[in-house]
């Protein structure tokens, strides 16, 4: 078993009073499981990346590794005696060694060996598409092969972790792909849990066994993809995984933890909502573009409202939409290319109430004017 | 699934559970802390102490004296008055050459920095040495020619004057304000002299009213570090003053040496010497600072050079005689010196190579002078680079408490002229029952001391280009701190080590300020026995030892150059691909 078990977690770098990098972090990463940390950048996923991997000591809380106490305010296991691997942003392979000296570096460490160091490093190698490319030097490889050969330094130790520092972000849109999906089966196959730390919600979506939507410090949720975006915890995550409207609403009446509310004027929806919705509470609802659905000719039979199209970005597999309903309201439509519309069309629109998400609204934060359909990704 | 065979070390039972770092690593940092304690911070503090130390308990007696003694006041006078005029002789060679260069579309640019980088490398008693023989009242080859031979007495110079002084340390320090004004010149943007322009100034009228003011700061930094080390070098006044009784402060704290030696006073004067020193030195890193501040051009900057058209070839005659002055006229004396039997007007009839034989086979002098100075410049360099590099470690790698102190400690030296630090060892070992006046030992500290600044720049420089996940990556495999800095940190900052390394090497290989005062028969070095040997009046032997001297520096300068363009297995300069990305 290697799992990490985060208890209070708490570092500032400004000495004590500055600003914490993360606050209050508990976390449990189970054995063989492909966890992400994720979160804008800033945000403490990093910090927390680099107290799991020793080389930043806590102001607060425990770390354990494999049961162990590995990290705590008075006591900080080094690095080089924690056994994990890490891959590195900007990959950190060593531009004075080959692929092989790379590579074959922690098995030297651990004494293994020539001849078994030799049969380790070809099947690391062999593992991450490399062969024959073992005597090169990182400057003679491409951004995509260095950073395989990053994976393979870290997977030749057979560590029980792998810390990731967004390995992908120096990578081309096509071979970030092609990579993600190699990264999943490695972690697949060789069963080594990893932790991986990314601001790109849509990688942390693709690879994860669970995400930890980390922000401005604090663990804002943890859970399956699934549910991180289809019920965010909180309105920050909801605006985080991806694109959103975010709506004022009003509760009309509640009952069994289901609530009808009122959007602007004369629109009501009824859906599920935790805790104890008061009638006349003010909330917000998250309401995903895609999650709306746009018809023209209008359904005679089925309610619906009318909005007008204002606006229409192609993108190649979506077309995005801008509509405005009648009371004014704007909303982020997404449809499949083949529903097309033209600016100026009235439209009927259909929101699938099952897919939204409903968000208190602190009452100091009333005053704040909404902010809608503000997307997150790149 | 996680396979037996991966490796948990039993952490915790390597050093305490108090202690952050492993064991190594302590002692190392603490040694260099150490090291740099025992060169740098006790000699001083012995000196302030011996500086106070009278007759009974603590006086100010030797800061009276050296305050009111009219022997004193005179060598400080004449120090300010060496320093001030090389100064401005400094500016008058230096900024032309830097103009012509950077702004202009002189001919032969190439030569102008030659010229620059030549001068500052020969060491200035040897060209001292150079126009005595040239410029002697008596027997110096040129005043001769111009006395005897051609009949213009009034063509004669007296090198033994200040002005003849002035002469010499002027053209070891010009190069300081020729580099800081081309570079500032080069940073200055083209646009802010367009616009003087447009609006309907002259080429002149905008160089003096627009780029003047813009590089007035790199002009007066330069001017001070010109001055800075104008007044620091022992070997041309000695060899330059001493005749024509112009004592200066180094030359006058070397007599307080004299039986019975006056530790307290030379304490006291050499305290003096820092105190002006350091305050150049401030005064300097404050106009730098300014100079960012006024040229701040991005990387926007673009030069427009200037067509002079026929004008550029004065100045290109302007700087081919500061090459036939600083650089022709020396070393061709030198070299006909050293290969004459007899040095005089008829020298070419005899022309002999016994003079080398003899510095190199026949006296054991010059032979251990030469051994001596190659085995210190070496274990020096080496000792101040892997110093340098573990403070320069602790400075960008650690966030340990003192860290800034540390590398302040590191600089002090820049600020200290090589007999202070000469006069600072003395006062530190000679209270210490070890006696180490008169070996090597003691030389070896006093270059460790005085150039270790050069080793933690270099090392500072080439370790901030390395991206720390290259280390942290070698820590997280496994590997202990000792083993990150022998395989990953040590083989990536070699480049920049080695040049340091050079940086070091030369300036040790001609030092004579610290050594003069240092050295005994035994422990004898190759400029002490240039310096010997001609106040013993071997004029011929001494050229030829002042062109083993060179020789040496050449070498060293070409496989510093053959190493520098040399990519072993066609790597990469690693520092500049560090943590290269895609």
């Amino acid at each position: 078993m290697a799992g990490i078990t985060i208890r209070g977690l708490s570092k500032s770098y400004a000495g004590d009073a500055g600003p914490a990098a993360i606050s209050d972090l508990s976390l449990d990463i189970a054995d063989n499981q492909f966890v992400t940390l994720l979160g804008p950048s800033g945000c403490g996923k990093t910090t927390t990346l680099r107290l799991i991997a020793g080389f930043i000591t806590p102001d607060a809380g425990t770390i354990h590794a494999d049961d162990r106490l590995v990290s705590s305010r008075e006591h900080v296991v080094p690095p080089e005696e924690r056994g994990m691997g890490m891959v590195f942003q900007n990959y950190a392979v060593w531009p004075h060694k080959t692929v092989y000296e790379n590579i074959v570096f922690g098995l030297k460490l651990r004494n293994v060996s020539a001849r078994e160091a030799r049969a380790r490093v070809d099947n690391a190698v062999a593992l991450v598409n490399l062969t024959g490319l073992e005597d090169r030097l990182p400057s003679e490889l491409s951004g995509g092969q260095q950073q395989r050969v990053a994976l393979a330094r870290s997977l030749v130790v057979e560590p029980k972790i792998l810390l990731l520092d967004e390995p992908l972000s120096n990578l081309d849109a096509k071979l970030r792909e092609r990579m993600r999906g190699e990264l999943k089966q490695l972690q697949r196959r060789t069963g080594i849990t990893f932790v991986y730390v990314t601001h790109d919600q849509a990688e942390a979506l693709a690879l994860s066994d669970k995400i930890a939507v980390i922000h401005g410090g604090r663990l804002q949720q943890f859970g399956t993809p699934r549910d991180v975006y289809s019920r965010p915890a909180s309105r920050v995550v909801a605006d985080f995984m991806g694109l959103v409207n975010l709506l004022p609403a009003t509760v009309v009446a509640a009952e069994n933890g289901r609530a009808r509310l009122r959007i602007g004027t004369g629109w009501t929806m009824e859906v599920d909502m935790a805790g104890t919705p008061r009638p006349g509470q003010t909330v917000e609802v998250a309401i995903r573009p895609e999650s709306i659905r746009l018809q023209l000719p209008a359904p005679a039979e089925q309610p619906h409202l009318v909005a007008r199209i204002s606006e229409s970005t192609f993108l190649g597999n979506i077309v995005d939409y801008h509509v405005v309903l009648e009371d004014n309201t704007a909303l982020r439509v997404q449809t499949h290319p083949l529903e097309q519309f033209a600016i100026g069309d009235a439209v009927a629109v259909q929101v699938d109430a099952g897919q939204c998400s409903v968000f208190e609204v602190p009452v100091l934060d009333q005053g704040e004017p909404s902010r809608e359909a503000q997307g997150a990704g790149e | 699934m996680p396979s037996a065979r991966s490796l948990r070390r039993t952490g915790g039972n390597r050093g305490g559970r108090w202690l952050r770092l492993p064991r190594l690593e302590t002692c190392v940092m603490s040694a260099a802390v150490l090291a740099l304690v025992v060169l740098v911070v006790l000699p001083l503090l012995f000196l302030l102490v011996g500086s106070f130390r009278g007759e009974e308990g603590l006086s100010l007696e030797h800061f009276a004296e050296a305050l009111t003694g009219r022997l004193y006041l005179q060598a400080l006078r004449n120090s300010l008055v060496l320093g001030a005029w090389t100064g401005f002789f400094s500016i008058l060679i230096g900024l032309p050459m830097a103009w012509a260069v950077s702004r202009t579309n002189v001919p032969a640019p190439g030569l102008f920095r030659v010229t620059a980088t030549l001068a500052y490398l020969s060491p200035p008693f040897l060209t001292a040495i150079a126009y005595v023989n040239l410029f002697s009242p008596n027997a110096g080859l040129i005043n001769v020619l111009m006395r005897d031979v051609a009949g213009v007495p009034w063509l004669t110079f007296d090198i033994f004057t200040m002005g003849g002084l002035v002469l010499v340390t002027a053209l070891h320090t010009f190069p300081f304000v020729f580099l800081l004004a081309s570079s500032a010149l080069q940073s200055v943007d083209a646009s802010y002299e367009e616009a003087a322009q447009i609006l309907g100034a002259s080429k002149l009228r905008t160089a003096l009213r627009v780029t003047l003011p813009l590089i007035a700061p790199a002009i007066l930094a330069g001017t001070l570090l010109a001055f800075v080390n104008a007044i620091a070098l022992f070997g041309s006044q000695a060899i330059l003053g001493l005749p024509g009784r112009i004592v200066t402060l180094p030359t006058r704290i070397y007599a307080l040496f004299d039986y019975p030696p006056q530790y307290g006073l030379a304490s006291a004067l050499s305290l003096l010497f820092i105190l002006i020193t350091v305050a150049a030195l401030y005064l300097q890193h404050r106009f730098l600072a300014r100079r960012s501040y006024v040229t701040v051009a991005g990387k926007g900057a673009r030069s427009q050079l200037i067509d002079l058209g026929p004008v550029r070839w004065l100045l290109f005659g302007f700087c081919v005689l500061v090459f036939v002055v600083a650089i022709v006229l020396p070393y061709g004396a030198l070299i006909a010196v050293s290969l004459s039997k007899s040095w005089g007007l008829s020298f070419w009839q005899n022309l002999t190579l016994a003079n080398y034989r003899f510095v190199l086979f026949e006296y054991n002098v010059t032979q251990r002078a030469i051994l001596n100075s190659l085995l210190l410049a070496t274990l020096a360099a080496t000792i101040a680079v892997l110093l340098g590099a573990v403070i320069g470690w602790i400075d960008v790698r650690t966030r340990a408490p003192g860290r800034r102190l540390l590398d302040y400690a590191a600089l002090v030296p820049l600020g200290l002229p090589g007999i202070v630090m000469a006069v600072a060892l003395i006062q530190f070992w000679l209270t210490l029952p070890i006696a180490l006046y008169g070996t090597l030992a003691i030389l070896l500290l006093a270059y460790v001391g005085r150039y270790i600044p050069l080793g933690v720049r270099a090392a500072n420089t080439s370790l901030r280009q390395i991206d720390p996940s290259l280390e942290e990556s070698a820590r997280v495999l496994g590997a202990s701190w000792g083993r990150t800095l022998r395989e990953i940190t040590l083989p990536l900052i070699r480049p920049g080590l080695f040049a340091g390394w050079l940086l070091v090497f030369v300036p040790v290989i001609q030092e004579l300020s610290a050594s003069i005062l240092l050295f005994s028969s035994s422990s004898i070095t190759l400029a002490v026995a240039v310096y010997n040997l001609y106040e013993t009046g071997y004029t011929e032997p001494v050229a030829a030892l002042a062109m083993v001297n060179m020789a040496i520096i050449g070498v060293a300068l070409l496989a510093a150059n053959w190493l520098a363009s040399e990519r072993p297995h066609g790597r990469p300069p690693a520092a500049a691909r560090a943590g290269a990305t895609a």
